[in-house]
């Protein structure tokens, strides 16, 4: 068919209005998630779950020379417990866009005077703010267990920045499934490879005590860079260069996730054409 | 003068699929114009190139007096659209769902509140506007599509089989609901596969079977122009022949329902006795028998050779477009 000429004179959508939609979106987007504990409860139940099964099975591991020196196992599992609860929650960014697709709510967007990008925005801002709710969640509850963050106050507001990119990131990498594949069963079937990446990683257990492949490829694998930059800030202090390097990390895979994301909703676009 | 929707030569491939091939559209300000045709004839899929969901492989089309592809963001803004399944999100109450549409249609909040008030008053919502909409029914989906539709005052309005599942009562309360808003001046576009809804509602109604208008006109010249009635009669299986031989006499035959026979009866009712007493004669025991004036049925059977009621159309993929 022949190429698409707009006509010059053509009215566009304002940034101001752009972003009056994607905030719109992006309430629409966090409500839906909050009206549904079934989507966000999970999330947060099995990474404490997980914790407390390996804090009384494994809690003298951290006597083990080469353990970093924590009061107890919790302190090292909580940027692991983040990490784990924003990968897991933040695929629902991912299943509700392919639901949105699969159920024709994505079709009443494209037939309103939408800016296409702010759709992908409200997601993601959505799926940001959540990693930003699990993030605090995660620190009132261990700290009720004792866990004191010994970057403290700031240290607090880092993790809860990197949960917020971290959610990018998952958010990012699903959305972009969902819009290549308009399944919301596509994008769960991503639930064990994201297990996978997390527990060949330092999030349960410190790379230094590993051996062979495993360390091997937990030293290599991004997500123990990102949860070692803000274990950090919890066990240590709070360590600008080590917070720069779990956040520059977050953020590279953001970008990286996003882009795929926009190309993913351009793509489904030309569809059309 | 600018018509609310014009369409020349459009034309819609999928890969090797031809969905939509060659329509041509005018509809005047102030119509309700009907669209209308079996599953998979084309109605959804010009639709969506009407409302800038798809873009046509050939041909064009300008609503509100934008052209569909080049000012497709103008006609957004200036159209309402109510698709198939009334995909409202269940988790978000009607009022929630009210607001962000205004705003996804740059309409400011204290004004989208005031517009959603009146617009949930008017489709009967008002009761049930803080609820989610995953507890309303059926119809009360529909009426709340219909509001989202409306809520940035299109000038177009495409409602796209808009009470396909809904129950008898509230069909009635949404074609009320229709009349009142072209009453006040909306064009509607409406698509159906119900025969008694574009009868009921279109002043016009275009045909559409395999991806091409086969009838255009307002029902009752298209009904006038099928000409006689159509007399069904139904005779045992082995008297089908026999039966047959005999109708040919009175009138052209005509696709009928599965076990009947169908004829376009010449001389209208007052030969129906004449009838019955040839088959009586020729010994054709008579089951069953009745003359139905012109229907849209009948138009859509006179142009197509099928009964349009139970038809499907010749497999384009209406409704499965991609986005």
């Amino acid at each position: 068919m022949s190429a698409v000429v707009l006509d010059p004179h053509e009215v566009h959508i304002g940034t101001r209005e752009a972003v009056e939609q994607a905030r719109a979106l992006a309430r629409r987007s966090i409500v839906g998630t909050i009206r549904q504990p079934q989507v966000w409860l999970p999330g947060l139940l099995f990474p404490m779950f997980i914790a407390a099964v390996n804090t009384s099975t494994m809690g003298r591991s951290t006597s083990i020379p080469g353990f970093p020196e924590v009061d107890s196992l919790l302190d090292f599992l909580l940027p692991a417990s983040i990490t784990q609860s924003v990968l897991f929650g933040g695929l629902s960014a991912g299943s509700d866009t392919a639901t949105d697709i699969q159920t024709g709510f994505f079709d009443r967007l494209l037939a309103s005077p939408v800016s296409r990008t702010s759709i992908l925005v409200g997601r993601l801002t959505g799926a940001s703010v959540m990693g930003a709710f699990q993030a605090i969640v995660f620190m009132a509850v261990y700290g009720a267990f004792g866990v004191r963050l010994a970057g403290g106050v700031a240290a607090g507001l880092l993790l809860v920045v990197y949960a917020m990119v971290l959610a990018l990131v998952i958010g990012g990498f699903a959305a972009m499934l969902a819009l290549r594949t308009g399944s919301a069963e596509a994008v769960q079937n991503v639930f064990p490879l994201t297990f996978i990446a997390l527990f060949i990683s330092s999030a349960f257990f410190p790379t230094e005590l590993m051996s062979g492949i495993y360390r091997s490829i937990a030293t290599r694998n991004p997500v123990t860079w990102m949860v070692d930059g803000a274990r950090h800030q919890v066990i240590v202090g709070l360590d600008w260069s080590e917070g720069a390097r779990s956040l520059g990390v977050a953020a590279v895979l953001a970008t990286l996730s996003i882009l795929g994301a926009n190309a993913a909703l351009r793509a489904r676009l030309r569809q059309a054409s | 003068m600018t018509r609310p929707i014009e369409a020349a030569g459009l034309v819609r491939h999928f890969g090797d699929i031809v969905a939509v091939d060659g329509v041509d559209l005018v509809v005047d300000e102030g119509e309700i114009f009907g669209f209308l045709g079996p599953n998979g004839a084309g109605k959804s899929t010009t639709v969506r190139m009407l409302t800038t969901l798809l873009t046509p492989t050939a041909g064009s089309a300008r609503v509100a007096g934008y052209d569909v592809v080049a000012q497709a963001g103008s006609v957004r803004r200036s159209i309402g659209v109510a698709l198939q399944d009334a995909a409202i999100d269940p988790v978000m109450t009607g009022r929630e769902l009210l607001r962000l549409q205004a705003v996804l249609h740059g309409i400011p909040r204290a004004e989208a509140d005031a517009r959603g008030g009146v617009l949930l008053e008017r489709v009967g919502l008002s009761g049930a506007a803080d609820r989610r909409v995953g507890t309303y029914s059926g119809g009360m989906r529909r009426r709340l599509d219909l509001a989202l539709a409306l809520v940035h005052e299109p000038t177009v309005l495409f409602l796209d089989e808009p009470t396909t599942g809904l129950d008898p009562m509230s069909r009635l309360a949404l074609w009320e609901e229709v009349r009142r808003l072209n009453n006040e001046g909306t064009t509607v576009f409406l698509t159906t596969q119900y025969l008694e809804e574009a009868d009921e509602l279109a002043g016009r109604v275009a045909i559409i079977d395999g991806g091409r208008i086969v009838r255009e006109g307002p029902p009752k010249d298209l009904k006038a122009a099928v000409g006689a009635p159509t007399l069904v009669v139904t005779v045992p299986g082995d008297q089908h022949a026999k039966a047959t031989e005999v109708l040919s006499g009175f009138g052209g035959a005509r696709p009928g329902r599965a076990g009947a026979l169908a004829i376009g009866l010449h001389g209208g009712s007052t030969a129906m006795s004449g009838v019955l007493r040839a088959l009586e004669d020729a010994g054709v025991e008579v089951e069953h028998v009745e003359l139905d004036a012109p229907s849209l049925d009948d138009v859509f059977a006179d142009a197509t050779g099928r009964r349009l009621e139970g038809a499907e159309g010749p497999g384009s993929p209406d409704g499965q477009d991609p986005a």
